[in-house]
């Protein structure tokens, strides 16, 4: 019973999860190209 | 802080040994939750299926507040040592916060139709996570206003410090008004539930906590990448002005 | 030359930070400064206030127990609120389709009349409600919502096995 519910819950967080994590890690990608080596602090460790 | 001068090889992505671990401590920890939460552990004699919404919902409000808390320290240390670095971690929790938090009143309203009947209704706890997530909202939007750098760092944490006032509100909301939401089922001396059920809440709080985490961390990046970026194009707009200067000397 | 603005830099290393308003300069500023964060900042200050009114005048009293709602019935008048209670009847169906049943709260009971959308299938004798609506002259209440309120105790469908398997495994 009420299965339709869970799998709305755990589906649209899944989707919204991954779209912001996508969309945070090619930004950090698309920045970092842009950034000078020497300025990039605190990418590491 | 200052030991992270970053050698020629720097990485072209926001990716580093401690998020490399962090998110491989994620999958695994995803991976025995949503296996246990959703296909071992068994259906709740009352509620049925619709339990298995508590093991994410609950989970999605404590990574939240721990978004909200990272926000609350970043700013109190913009504030006393007005530190860039703070700042970025300040915004980046309150924007992780805010999309989980995003989802509680989502994952909420999908809990409560089956089992209170409804998909929202101005409860206590509901309206204060409401105003959890507008204030949070409006935290962003300050960090977004066009203003000297320093000085929108400073606004932001002070409103990133008070807004925090909205945490301990929500999470203590069913204990001080009467509320449609149950009050706290797990607590020290009693907790009201059973072995299986236990453990799929807490391996999703941990599993969330350590997602949570990790994307903080590679948010923090993406927000210094920017802070550096902007820095560079002012000082580049310097440089070319004394470039300017010393041309017409020559001339 | 009298102003005199940057008194730290050396003199032969001082740089124009002044902004460019000569005409001659014809290129655009690079950043104009703009409004729509501002705007956007007003709105979620609307939400935050309209929520804020929702809070008070709704949320913190959410619901009246059995017992406090028998007690404020006179106060009430035909005031629409919400009263909580556990189911103690089971439930009639009225010929016009509406939900007779009581419930009770410290020893009080009321009467309720339900005419609205149909109650979560959580709804049994024994759980606790929250019904929406308003007493009426001849005593009883008339509902217009029903929430069921779960309790906060949770148990596992089948847990004794559970439990008799992992006692079975360790054995």
């Amino acid at each position: 019973m009420f299965v339709e519910y869970v799998v709305a819950g755990y589906g649209i967080s899944a989707i919204v999860l991954a779209a912001y994590v996508g969309w945070t890690l090619r930004r950090g990608r698309a920045l970092s190209r842009q950034v000078p080596a020497d300025r990039r602090r605190f990418l590491r460790d | 802080m200052t030991s992270i001068a970053v050698p020629p090889s720097a990485p072209e992505h926001t990716g580093s040994r401690l998020t490399r671990v962090l998110g491989a401590a994620t999958a695994v920890s995803w991976v025995v939750w949503l296996t246990y939460g959703l296909v071992l552990s068994p259906a709740d004699v009352v509620q049925s299926e619709s339990v298995r919404l508590f093991y994410l919902h609950v989970p999605l409000a404590l990574s939240a507040y721990l978004g909200f808390t990272v926000t609350l320290v970043g700013s109190i240390l913009v504030l006393r040592k007005n530190s860039a670095f703070w700042d970025q971690m300040a915004g980046a929790g309150a924007e992780v916060g805010l999309v989980l938090a995003g989802l509680v009143l989502v994952t909420g309203a999908l809990w409560g139709r089956p089992t209170w009947g409804t998909y929202w209704v101005w409860d206590p706890r509901i309206t204060a996570t409401t105003l959890l997530f507008l204030v949070y909202l409006g935290y962003l939007v300050v960090r977004r206003l066009d203003l000297d750098a320093e000085v929108r760092a400073r606004r932001a944490a002070v409103f990133g410090i008070v807004a925090f006032i909205n945490v301990p509100i929500t999470r203590y909301s069913v204990q001080i008004w009467n509320s449609l939401h149950q009050e706290a089922t797990l607590s020290l001396t009693d907790t009201e539930m059973d072995g299986s059920q236990l453990t799929s809440f807490a391996l999703g709080a941990i599993a969330m906590a350590l997602f949570t985490t990790w994307l903080i961390i590679h948010r923090f990046r993406v927000g210094w990448l920017e802070y550096e970026l902007d820095r560079s194009g002012l000082e580049s707009a310097i440089l070319e002005r004394r470039g300017e200067r010393t041309a017409t000397e020559v001339v | 030359m009298t102003d005199h603005h940057d008194e730290g830099a050396t003199s032969g290393d001082e740089l124009d930070l002044r902004p460019r308003t000569d005409a001659t300069d014809t290129t655009p500023p690079t950043r104009r400064r703009s409004w729509g964060a501002y705007a956007l900042l007003g709105l979620v200050g609307v939400a935050i206030v309209a929520v804020l009114g929702i809070a008070l005048t709704q949320a913190t009293v959410f619901f009246y127990n059995v017992d406090e709602a028998l007690e404020r019935q006179a106060e009430l008048g035909d005031d629409t609120f919400r009263m909580q209670g556990s189911v103690v009847t089971e439930t009639e169906v009225r010929d016009d389709g509406a939900l007779l049943f009581t419930i009770g709260f410290d020893g009080e009971q009321a009467d309720i009349v339900h005419v609205g959308d149909e109650p979560s299938d959580l709804f049994e004798v024994g759980i606790p409600v929250v019904v929406q609506g308003r007493w009426e002259t001849d005593g009883h209440f008339l509902s217009e919502q029903i929430l069921v309120k779960h309790s906060e105790t949770y148990e596992a469908e089948n847990q004794d096995r559970l439990d008799d398997a992992y006692d079975g495994a360790d054995g």
